[in-house]
């Protein structure tokens, strides 16, 4: 048989029968080479009881060279892309060992989330937030996980609606008088949105930025 | 050739002791092979004066075989084999280690042998748990610091790590080996690096094949994580087995890595072609501000600039002004598209990267330089000063804004020269064509005349010529556009002139129709003018290769090195 498909096949089972793990691994088809890698949040982070899940493509020589894998669901992490879910892990790249398994990369990916490295970051703005204000780059990335990751409502954000209307300031980890002040001036609310999130318009920051550089922004 | 070449392998390759070195080379090889450009048999009527001696815009140089560079290999390996009393393998691993310079080798390793073998991979670490010692070589470690280790030994890690420690005894010859990579039980044939840990056969040969073949890596690695045991050259055959492909290529890539490190060595950037040409007087950064090293690999037709990755002709403008010029083009034309395209150069050392999944933490896989692959700026700062890379750019929207600002007469003085320069490049590209048509003329003119098929190649000759100087033409309007207005500027472009109105004139005779009655005063015309366009070459070439050598030249752009 094939090394790579016995390899995969045995990952794939030895990862079902591991019942102590939150791991899982799954089927996208009939493919074993395309799959979904699924990890609970961990505890005492901002991604606690979220579930995330992990495109998974096993490259044509696996185990020799590195598995591709992306976040499906998106998360708040200034070493993942908010946007596209890629991730800047080193063991993604070039620390890769064949001795590294599909569980042991989801495992990695798993403390990714416990220790960010904003100095070493895949998304700058998020990175940026993360530097400026910690307690509010939290609050956004638990606002994420409830919203993407099925995590748990809290009191104050997003009104705990979990179906309800995505509160897009709270999305974008901003101050609401702040989006307020801006839209008072007749711009659309998402462009303000838009506008202050990339000039990380958030704590200690907000004073480097005059109100100019601001309507500047959202005159282009 | 290379049996003259070895006069200078003893000596060290770093740049003081280069010097010396030059003169015995020039003495040796200034046989002016680097002007065989004439076609073969007709030479004699295109003569131009000057003879067969080095012009002034031409430079020493040459060209060096796989084994030829291998010969040099082996001598400085033999070298340090002897006087470090280890074997050539590993030798030859503590030099690619060290780039090799020997000098450097030995002095590190007499200061502490250990310390440099275990870094090179061809020792284990001490048993002790001291610090490890700095693994300089790679980037990873010290930009990601303990934080990404940590994470890592979080991973499952430790279960395959055990999994390879217990196999280890079973391997030396009981039973059941589970290969800790393909989990396959029945494989009989297993291979290990001095760290012991063991693998089955086939995945050492899938792992080393995959090394070679996909990431163009000779450098290779124990599979374990972790373990930065190096498979020397006779592991790496003995696990090839019989894939004789992958064995030479990963030949090739040693020596690729040993051409790579040698300043006054560049390996021909052609296709499939495995040669090196040795330039010494152009290996330093600041002989490109006085000179256009043009050489050529044993194969005519690689011609290739030594001092940058230009792989053409680009004479008269230096590589500096010629990088300045093309990257003017690439961003003015198309920015959008070749932001988009999936290959940049590094911006430090040039050599090509290739974008490899979503992330834009890129790390150049030659000079180990760390960039992003949005903005092009060092990764580094992003991490300390944060500007932004992602949808948002400052710099670049600033940028635009100043694009929209640039005042006409700029935009249109840049595309004066543009167009005369994109078209001196579309007419030289049609001259394929021109080639195919001229062929056929000269069918024709064997039919219709008492000429034979030597006598009638002057056509293919003046085509020749008439791409040839095409392309002088084309760098010239990317100098003009570089150049400080004043007298010198103006003499520069009397000789372009010259030179342009040459060549259009000899494009218009060889496109001509024939006409079987004038066909020999046609000959003669044509041959005349082939003889004035390349004096006209000639002087253009000379004079500003000479222009340089008197600093005549001043630019209106910083350019870089200077
Ligand atoms: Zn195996
Ligand atoms: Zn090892
Ligand atoms: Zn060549
Ligand atoms: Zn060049
Ligand atoms: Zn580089
Ligand atoms: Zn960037």
């Amino acid at each position: 048989m094939d090394a790579r498909l016995r390899r995969v096949n045995k990952e794939i089972a030895d990862c079902k029968n591991d019942k102590q793990s939150s791991v899982t691994i799954d089927l996208v088809d009939e493919s074993p080479f395309h799959l979904i890698g699924s990890f609970d949040g961990p505890e005492g982070t901002p991604y606690e009881g979220g579930r995330f899940q992990v495109d998974i493509v096993i490259p044509d020589n696996y185990p020799f060279q590195p598995v591709k894998m992306k976040f499906i669901t998106k998360v708040y992490h200034p070493n993942v892309s908010s946007a596209s879910g890629a991730i800047c892990l080193d063991i993604l790249k070039d620390a890769w060992s064949p001795v590294l398994t599909l569980k042991s990369t989801l495992i990695s990916l798993q403390s990714l989330l416990c220790s960010p490295e904003p100095r070493d970051p895949q998304d700058a703005e998020v990175a940026k937030h993360y530097m400026t204000s910690k307690s509010s780059f939290e609050d956004t990335a638990r606002y994420w996980t409830m919203i993407y990751a099925g995590g748990p409502g809290k009191e104050g954000l997003g009104k705990g609606a979990k179906g309800g209307p995505r509160d897009e300031i709270a999305m974008a980890g901003l101050d609401r008088a702040h989006v307020a002040q801006f839209e008072a001036l007749g711009f659309d609310r998402a462009k303000v949105i838009d506008v202050l999130r990339r000039l990380n318009y958030r704590g200690a920051n907000v004073a480097n930025i005059n109100d100019d550089r601001v309507v500047e922004e959202l005159l282009k | 050739m290379s049996s003259d070449y070895e006069i200078s392998d003893d000596e060290n390759y770093s740049y003081e002791e280069e010097e010396e070195e030059d003169e015995m080379e020039v003495e040796d090889y200034d046989d002016g092979s680097a002007s065989e450009i004439e076609v073969d048999g007709i030479g004699d009527d295109f003569k131009v004066p000057g003879g067969s001696e080095r012009k002034v815009y031409e430079v020493d140089y040459m060209s060096l075989s796989q084994p030829d560079v291998e010969k040099i290999m082996a001598t400085d390996v033999n070298y340090i084999s002897g006087i470090f009393g280890v074997e050539p393998a590993v030798a030859a691993q503590l030099l690619r280690h060290m780039n090799w310079n020997k000098e450097k080798l030995t002095d590190k390793y007499m200061d502490n042998a250990s310390q440099v073998s275990v870094a090179a991979g061809v020792d284990l670490p001490p048993r002790e748990p001291t610090p490890p010692p700095p693994k300089a070589s790679s980037s990873r470690q010290s930009s990601t610091g303990p934080t990404r280790t940590a994470r890592r030994s979080v991973a499952e890690t430790s279960k395959t790590s055990k999994s390879t420690k217990r196999v280890a005894s079973p391997a030396a010859g009981v039973q059941s080996f589970v290969c800790p990579i393909c989990f396959d039980d029945s494989q009989t044939e297993t291979m290990a690096l001095m760290c012991e840990h063991r693998f089955c056969s086939s995945c050492w040969k899938e792992y080393i094949t995959s090394k070679v073949r996909t990431e163009a890596e000779c450098t290779i690695t124990c599979m374990a994580e972790d373990c930065n045991i190096v498979a020397l050259d006779p592991f790496v055959k003995k696990a090839l087995t019989d894939d004789m492909e992958t064995w030479e290529r990963y030949q090739e890539l040693l020596v690729r890595q040993f051409v790579s490190c040698i300043p006054h060595l560049k390996f021909c950037p052609y296709p499939s072609c495995t040669n090196t040409v040795s330039c010494v007087s152009a290996a330093t950064k600041s002989s490109l501000l006085t000179m256009v090293p043009i050489v050529a690999c044993s194969i005519p037709t690689h011609v290739f600039c030594f001092g940058c990755p230009i792989d053409a002709d680009h004479r008269p403008v230096i590589c500096a002004v010629a990088k300045m010029w093309l990257q003017k083009c690439r961003d003015d034309s198309e920015t959008a598209n070749w932001i988009k395209s999936n290959t940049k150069e590094c911006s430090k050392c040039q050599s090509t990267i290739e974008k490899n999944g979503g992330c834009n933490h890129m790390t150049c896989k030659k000079c180990k330089y760390e960039f992003c692959w949005v903005c092009m700026g060092p990764w580094s700062e992003h991490g300390t000063s944060w500007y932004s890379c992602n949808r948002y750019d400052e710099k670049a929207s600033v940028d635009a804004r100043d694009a929209q600002a640039r005042s006409r007469a700029s935009l249109e003085r840049y595309l004066h020269y543009y167009n005369r320069w994109a078209n001196h490049e579309q007419s030289a590209k049609l001259s394929m064509e021109l080639y195919a048509k001229t062929e056929k003329k000269m069918e024709e003119m064997q039919i219709t005349s008492e000429l034979t098929w030597i006598q009638v190649q002057f056509m293919k000759k003046a085509v020749d010529v008439v791409f040839k100087c095409r392309m002088t033409l084309k760098w010239t309007y990317a100098m003009a556009y570089y150049l400080s207005l004043g007298n010198e500027k103006e003499l520069f472009e009397d000789n372009q002139r010259d030179l342009e109105r040459a060549v259009e004139e000899l494009s218009e005779l060889i496109e001509a129709p024939i006409d079987p009655e004038t066909i020999m005063a046609l000959r003669q015309k044509v041959t005349d003018k082939t003889v004035y366009v390349q004096k006209r070459n000639e002087i253009m070439l000379e004079d500003t290769a000479k222009g340089y050598l008197d600093g005549r030249w001043s630019w209106n752009a910083t350019v870089d090195g200077l």
